[in-house]
C-alpha cells in the first residue's frame, strides 16, 4: 500500500513540476474557488468500525479505476482512512470490490 | 483462550445444497474439535464476484461467527485452502474491534449526557428536539449536495 501510494503521488508531483509554472498557479486558483470544507464522513456519521462487509459504505471511496481514494481528496481523517484501507483490502480479497477496473 | 472470529468463504456457484451443508458440517467439526462454538451462520447466497476467480463470475457467500482458540483458525485456514469447492475464504478476529466499538459508543453517549446535564437539559433529548433535528437533516439533504460531489 505504502509503495503504491508513494508511486502515484510521486507521479502526480512530477507531472505538475514538469508543466509550465502558469498551469500550477491556475490549479491553485481553481482549488481556491472550489474548495469546500472537508470533513471525515465516518466521524460525522459516528461509524466506529468500518466493516469490509458494507460495500455500500466503501464504494464512495473507490473511484472508477478501483484505487483507494486518497485522504487529501475524500477528507477522511487519518484514523478512519486507516480503517477504511484495511476494510477495502479485505473486501477485495473476497471479490466484493475489484482490484482494478479498466 | 477463546476469541471471536469471523469466517467468510465463497463456494463454487454450482455447488448444491448438500455440498454446502457438508461444507458447513466440516467447519463445525473442526470448530468442535477445538472446543469452540459457532455463534451464528449467515447465508449471503449467490453473489456476483467483482472479478473472476477460478473462471467463475459468481459465488455462494457464507459467513460464520466463531468462538474458539487461535489454533482453530490455523486449522480452518489449512482445510479450507485444500477444499476445491471453496474458492476463497477469509478469517479475521473481531472480538477486539467489536469491544472497541461498543466502548467508544458508550463513552460518547456518556459524554453527551454529561454535556447536556451541565447545560441544564434533561439527559435524553426531548421529542421536540428530535423532530426538529430530523427536519434539519432533511433540509440539508436536499440543500447544497454536500458530501456527494466531493467523492
Amino acid at each position: 500500500m505504502n509503495d503504491y501510494d508513494k508511486d502515484s503521488r510521486g507521479g502526480g508531483r512530477g507531472g505538475a513540476k514538469g508543466a509550465a509554472k502558469g498551469k500550477d498557479d491556475k490549479a491553485g486558483r481553481r482549488g481556491g474557488l472550489f474548495r469546500r470544507r472537508r470533513v471525515c464522513k465516518f466521524c460525522v456519521e459516528k461509524i466506529d468500525y468500518v466493516s469490509y462487509k458494507d460495500v455500500k459504505v466503501l464504494t464512495p471511496f473507490i473511484p472508477e479505476r478501483g484505487k483507494i481514494q486518497p485522504r487529501r481528496i475524500s477528507g477522511t481523517c487519518a484514523k478512519h482512512q486507516r480503517a477504511l484501507q484495511v476494510a477495502i483490502k479485505r473486501a477485495r480479497t473476497l471479490a466484493l470490490i475489484p482490484y482494478v477496473t479498466d | 483462550m477463546h476469541r471471536q472470529y469471523e469466517l467468510v468463504y465463497i463456494a463454487m456457484p454450482d455447488s448444491t445444497e448438500e455440498q454446502l451443508a457438508e461444507l458447513h458440517q466440516q467447519v463445525a467439526t473442526v470448530v468442535d474439535r477445538f472446543s469452540g462454538t459457532i455463534e451464528r451462520t449467515e447465508m449471503w447466497g449467490r453473489r456476483r464476484l467483482a472479478y473472476e476467480i477460478n473462471r467463475q463470475r459468481e459465488g455462494v457467500y457464507v459467513l460464520e461467527i466463531l468462538n474458539g482458540p487461535g489454533a482453530m483458525t490455523t486449522e480452518l485456514d489449512r482445510r479450507l485452502r485444500v477444499l476445491d469447492i471453496v474458492m476463497r475464504h477469509l478469517i479475521i478476529r473481531i472480538d477486539e474491534v467489536l469491544a472497541k466499538e461498543t466502548r467508544t459508543q458508550t463513552r460518547r453517549k456518556a459524554a453527551t449526557v454529561s454535556r447536556r446535564l451541565r447545560r441544564g437539559l434533561p439527559a435524553e433529548p426531548t421529542e421536540q428536539e428530535l423532530s426538529r433535528r430530523k427536519a434539519e437533516a432533511d433540509d440539508a439533504d436536499g440543500g447544497d449536495g454536500f458530501g456527494e460531489g466531493d467523492r
